[in-house]
């Protein structure tokens, strides 16, 4: 898996088969052991993966760490993902695996006493040419969305996003789990009023 | 699926910049977990450092496979043989149980002035093995088995049908064969009853011993004195087969009425 | 994306993990556990106590595997004696028995997706689950060999695979050391600490470093009764150079025994 540059050589027909699969049959292919189908799965999400873990944890070495032991987890137990047990698409999966593994990374830390810094939150005012932005999520979810204060933000991109259950929130935030909890629970009264 | 972010947008996300707003980051994470085109422009868009890390576990990544064992490919949940593990187990009561049978319609066979010896043992036929259902001996992870959820009534009449499964073929085979003929209602209700007596006078003291238990009174109730008199009993007469029929029927609305207690039921 | 229900951010008013009073629990025809009150909340306990103090009995008692004789016991801020359902208590539960059995022909994953199952987990969830708690006992690299192949310490860490599968908020271990060489012991340590920072640990050990070590707060019991609950510094300051034993927490234990003897005595 050295950059392309350096990349052995693939033969072409293999290289063409390899460039029309789509992430399910690349897991499907790694789930027989397709060492190339694992490395071209690699290739696609690990970019999208690091980035949006990097969202969620500002340590490099923590999502190093989690980015290692979820394609190893990916080669490992690719076959229970194509053999149809698990619902959604492989990338969804992909995130259900990271997910998991940052927060045992973030419980291991906590163990140590190294709390990972959790990314700084977004600004909320939206730059001018985000404007564009109306048509996608609702002008108003858009203004319930930046009314809210950056931790119940926070708590909400953690639980409705990337599917965290209230007590992996509450490892990954820092904060106990009623808090969490209650956060939960303004930010459903809020943006039940502003969609009304 | 919504749509495509502008490449400025997906590269300031890549960039890992504060300056987007939460909103537009959140649209950006739902469309990218479903559109490949744009995880690949994003692919394009990354700092430096992404890409250093990226490699970097790539490095890691051949390392560890190559020096771990390489995935077996296998459905993950096997055949419902080996997961139900028990019909394994199982297998030797059955056998016994079928010999017990086979031998018994041999001595029907040979001894045609006692009344059928099969149709007698009828209804101890399933009892060993759901005894053996709910019993720490042949179970032997029965104390983690015993802590969780499934365990109770559900669980046990699984077990108890994969036996009933097995055994009465066996015993409709006997019952099938020259002079053990006999009225197949009068062999399998007794026997259904059976199971379901056991089950319920377990929920009280231990299925197995409600089997021992059962099949004690039985022999010593019923066939002992049939075999003596050679007279078929009247509990197995062709009369007899409505009432066992309730008597099932019964026995098992009783069971379920107290499923509850067989949460914690404890096995000898 | 998903929904989060209302069940989900109900307020958990529950102040313990473990809330045991005047629990009495029969092990055969011998009161095991005689009159014990116990409050357990988040972090590892350490359960020490000399042979016969009923550590089993009080494990298995709160495993829901046997049935309390007598007194009040709440897992979870739901009550597990009498009649109640034990269903929800169970599904957040986590157990390893001292001597756990298991079913040879199965693989690791095998025998840990099976309890999965068993632990009513939603089925789409199991194999990542597995996976996952085969990574964090470290047994990776078994996860398809038999169980009957395996070293004894390997078939421990299978066992806690299985104990840890669901990601229990309570999670009870009885001399999950046996048998492990220094390094696993290590190992288990470190994941006892890291399951200890949102979860409920008892652990019922009779080797007093592997408490100090890994534990929060240690629960002391002999004869069926709680002796002392604290810190295992503050076990450390319980006894002097006088008393046996050949580290501050030994010796504090044997003199916490001694005391406790003595009074009985009176």
């Amino acid at each position: 898996m050295a950059p392309d540059s350096a990349a052995p050589v693939v033969l072409p027909h293999v290289r063409r088969s390899l460039d029309a699969a789509d992430e399910q049959e690349l897991v499907r292919r790694v789930a027989r052991s397709d060492r190339r189908a694992f490395d071209e799965l690699y290739r696609r999400t690990a970019p999208w993966l690091e980035v949006r873990l990097r969202r969620r944890c500002a340590d490099p070495d923590v999502v190093a760490d989690v980015l290692q032991e979820t394609y190893l987890a990916v080669w490992r137990s690719a076959g229970s993902f194509a053999g149809g047990h698990v619902k959604g698409t492989a990338v969804g999966w992909l995130w259900t695996i990271a997910a998991h593994r940052l927060v045992d990374a973030f419980r291991r830390r906590a163990r140590q006493g190294r709390m990972p810094q959790v990314h700084p939150a977004d600004t909320v005012a939206p730059a001018a040419e985000e404007v564009a932005l109306a048509g996608r999520v609702g002008q108003e979810l858009e203004t319930a969305l930046a009314a809210l204060p950056p931790e119940v933000r926070a708590v909400l991109r953690a639980t409705v996003l990337d599917g965290f259950s209230v007590r992996e929130t509450s490892v990954l935030l820092g904060v106990p789990e009623n808090t969490v909890k209650s956060r939960v629970r303004r930010a459903r009264i809020a943006l039940r009023e502003a969609l009304s | 699926m919504t749509t495509h972010p502008t490449l400025g947008e997906i590269d300031r996300y890549a960039a890992g910049e504060p300056g987007l707003d939460e909103a537009t980051v959140w649209s950006i994470e739902v469309h990218l977990e479903g559109c490949a085109d744009c995880r690949a422009r994003l692919a394009g868009g990354t700092t430096a450092a992404s890409r250093t890390l990226i490699t970097e576990v790539a490095a890691a990544l051949d390392r560890e496979i190559a020096a771990g064992p390489t995935p077996r490919a296998r459905a993950f949940f096997r055949t419902p043989v080996r997961q139900r593990w028990f019909v394994a187990v199982l297998l030797p009561w059955v056998v016994m149980a079928a010999a017990v049978l086979g031998t018994a319609a041999l001595l029907t066979h040979s001894l045609p002035h006692l009344p059928s010896i099969v149709l007698l043992l009828a209804p101890l036929a399933p009892l060993p093995g759901v005894a053996a259902a709910w019993s720490r001996r042949t179970d032997p992870a029965w104390e983690l088995i015993a802590g969780t959820p499934s365990a109770g009534l559900t669980m046990l009449l699984r077990r108890t049908a994969v036996v009933l499964v097995l055994v009465i073929p066996v015993l409709a085979a006997f019952g099938a064969v020259g002079a053990n003929r006999a009225n197949p209602a009068l062999m399998l209700l007794p026997c259904l009853a059976f199971t379901a007596a056991t089950l319920l006078l377990g929920s009280f003291v231990g299925v197995a011993r409600a089997a021992i238990g059962l099949m004690v009174a039985w022999a010593a109730a019923v066939v002992a004195p049939s075999l003596a008199t050679a007279e078929l009993p009247v509990l197995l007469t062709p009369a007899a087969a409505g009432p066992w029929a309730l008597g099932t029927v019964a026995l098992a609305a009783l069971t379920l009425l107290r499923a509850g207690t067989f949460r914690r039921l404890t096995s000898f | 994306m998903r929904t989060v229900s209302t069940a989900e951010t109900a307020a958990t008013i529950h102040p313990w993990a473990i809330h045991a009073q005047a629990l009495r629990v029969r092990a055969g025809r011998h009161l095991a556990v005689d009159g014990l009150d116990l409050s357990l909340g988040t972090g590892v306990h350490g359960l020490l106590g000399p042979n016969g103090a009923g550590k089993t009995t009080l494990i298995r008692a709160l495993a829901t595997v046997a049935k309390p004789a007598g007194g009040k016991l709440t897992l979870l801020g739901t009550p597990v004696d009498g009649r109640a359902d034990l269903r929800p208590a169970r599904r957040a539960l986590g157990y390893l028995p001292q001597h756990f059995g298991f079913y040879p022909r199965f693989t690791v994953r095998e025998f840990v997706a099976y309890m999965a199952w068993l632990k009513e987990m939603p089925k789409a969830d199991v194999p990542a689950a597995t996976q996952r708690a085969i990574d964090r006992v470290g047994l990776a690299a078994k996860a398809d060999a038999r169980l009957k192949t395996l070293s004894g310490g390997m078939l421990r860490r299978a066992g806690i695979a299985q104990a840890i599968v669901n990601d229990p908020q309570l999670l009870l271990l009885d001399e999950p050391t046996v048998g492990l060489d220094p390094e696993q012991r290590l190992d288990l340590r470190e994941l006892l600490r890291d399951l200890g920072t949102d979860a409920c640990v008892l652990v019922s050990t009779h080797l007093v470093e592997d408490v100090v070590a890994a534990c929060t707060d240690v629960v002391l019991v002999n004869e069926g009764r709680l002796l002392w609950q604290g810190a295992p510094e503050a076990l450390g300051a319980q006894g002097d150079a006088g008393h046996p034993g050949d580290s501050p927490a030994e010796r504090g234990y044997s003199a916490l025994l001694r005391r406790h003897r003595a009074e009985a005595t009176r």
